[in-house]
């Protein structure tokens, strides 16, 4: 299974991760491909502002934090914390939790190069679970092989 | 029938009752029996669909009230 991850938002990140870790905990090989706010999930620190960036590279790099929105009602920031308390309540999984399951059942992550150099992060600003680093012909590689591909 | 081990997911929801379902699975051995509790709804069709999909043996999975009682052998 492929999954290009474009969204930038929490619940659709968890919508993402509960799909990967399910296909993988029945045995498909699970590849994520991360672009644009996607990779705002993979950042390593909330503000990912480093010296290389222009100007309007930094702004995106404050204003997409890792810190992740959700998609409705999001209070400008208040919608999330709500939904984090519910789900704790409901004993639901976190998206850290299904990240690090992900992790586990080695679902593999690729970085769109492009995003990265428009965004100016490089690898250091990634996660390490980030495996690859390439374009859009890598994914279609592995897509061809896929019998089920999302676009969340 | 009795199981070799029980698998408890009571609270959880999808995904986590099939991801545990998995890696408990991972530590057993072939033959073994596990058997799953859990009371996400879904659950009732999702391991069905799980054994088909690993090719792991679905004995039965029943409903006690809320709770569905989940039993797999492990084949391979």
């Amino acid at each position: 299974m492929t999954i290009i991850l474009f969204s930038g938002e929490m619940d659709k990140a968890i919508a993402a991760f509960t799909l990967a870790t399910t296909a993988a905990s029945s045995g498909m090989d699970v590849t994520i491909f991360f672009t644009f706010w996607g990779l705002n999930i993979i950042k390593k620190t909330r503000f990912t502002i480093a010296k290389p960036q222009m100007l309007m590279q930094k702004m995106f790099n404050i204003m997409s934090t890792s810190k992740l929105p959700i998609s409705k009602l999001d209070f400008f920031g208040l919608g999330p914390w709500m939904m984090r308390k519910l789900m704790k309540k409901s004993k639901m999984a976190s998206l850290e939790d299904l990240m690090k399951l992900a992790k586990e059942l080695k679902v593999k992550y690729i970085a769109c190069t492009t995003s990265c150099g428009v965004l100016g992060l490089s690898k250091g600003n990634l996660i390490d679970d980030v495996s690859e680093f390439a374009g859009a012909m890598t994914y279609l590689a592995e897509a061809k092989e896929s019998k089920i591909n999302l676009f969340i | 029938m009795t199981p070799d081990r029980t698998l408890d997911c009571v609270g959880l929801f999808c995904p986590m009752p099939i991801i545990k379902t998995k890696q408990e699975m991972d530590t057993m051995k072939t033959g073994e029996v596990l058997e799953i509790l859990a009371d996400d709804p879904g659950f009732e069709k999702d391991l069905p669909e799980w054994c088909k999909a690993t090719g792991q043996k679905l004995i039965e999975i029943k409903k006690e009230g809320g709770l569905l009682k989940g039993y797999i052998t492990k084949t391979k």
